[in-house]
């Protein structure tokens, strides 16, 4: 199981996978764009700002894909001790900390000419903020040693722990009074939203996640040459010759 | 214009201006961290 997922990210991550990939996010995002800018309709109640939700929801679910990846690569981690799984979690991270900014400020957006206001101390919202500080403080705690190994074992732990939060931001609006609306999608009694806007989302979800894909390839590859650069400037062949 | 219309264009923006600016700073990171790593390595072989 291990082996097919290393053998498949071997493939999206050789420099045609990645250029591949690259060009289906352009692509996507093109056609995600016209979907949500032009074709779907304006909302009955909240009109054109509506339209801010097309890019607010795939990037808070591409948040959520990008630290369950977080976890499931920490989990990885910690069984084989494998440096590869290390790179997997911390690319993961840092673009599911862009995602989750990018959702924040989104919401913020569509927030203030529909609520009011910019900011409020909103369960989803609350629950969102600490996510975000969860994994910045993962980036952090990455930079506190240069030990590899030990560098891995401690972002793994919290990579682990940290993703509870996911659950809690999803289901704060099941669980306490919020201001923000609750599942338009996955609902009991299937989706409450007319077919060109559920279309218009769903290509807004497929684009994100591809561009996720791509993003991923990318920030392997400059893991991979972070860590190259890091151990010939490391290498004591380096000193001996000199 | 209909109203709140900014709203959704700088929306819009900000999304384009985050992934196409965190993907021209990984593109910029891999530049730079291939540069360090030659640049160590030809030191090495030129026996600096």
């Amino acid at each position: 199981m291990a082996a097919t997922a290393e053998r498949a990210l071997g493939r999206a991550t050789s420099r045609g996978g990645e250029r591949t990939l690259g060009i289906s996010a352009i692509l996507a995002l093109g056609v995600s764009a016209v979907l949500s800018l032009v074709v779907a309709p304006p909302d009955a109640v909240q009109g054109e700002v509506q339209r801010i939700m097309y890019v607010h929801v795939p990037a808070a679910w591409l948040a959520y894909l990008s630290f369950f990846v977080v976890f499931v690569a920490s989990i990885a981690y910690l069984r084989t001790k494998r440096t590869r799984w290390d790179r997997v979690a911390a690319a993961s991270a840092e673009i599911g900390v862009l995602f989750t900014a990018l959702a924040i400020v989104l919401g913020m957006l569509w927030g203030k000419p529909v609520w009011g206001t910019w900011w409020t101390w909103d369960p989803r919202l609350t629950t969102t903020a600490v996510l975000l500080l969860i994994y910045v403080s993962y980036l952090a705690i990455r930079r506190i040693t240069d030990n590899p190994s030990r560098r891995a074992r401690w972002a793994a732990v919290v990579g682990i722990v940290g993703f509870v939060d996911v659950p809690i931001v999803h289901l704060s609006v099941v669980w306490w009074r919020s201001l923000h609306q609750g599942s338009t999608v996955f609902r009991l009694g299937g989706p409450e939203i007319e077919g060109t806007m559920l279309l218009a989302l769903l290509v807004g979800v497929a684009a994100f996640t591809v561009t996720y894909a791509y993003l991923m390839t990318l920030r392997l590859r400059v893991g991979r040459l972070e860590e190259r650069a890091a151990r010939e400037a490391l290498s004591p062949l380096v000193g001996a010759e000199r | 214009m209909a109203p709140n219309v900014g709203y959704v264009i700088a929306g819009y923006l900000v999304t384009a201006i985050a992934l196409g600016g965190y993907t021209l700073r990984l593109f910029a990171r891999a530049r730079g961290a291939k540069r360090r790593a030659q640049t160590i390595a030809e030191r090495r072989h030129g026996g600096v």
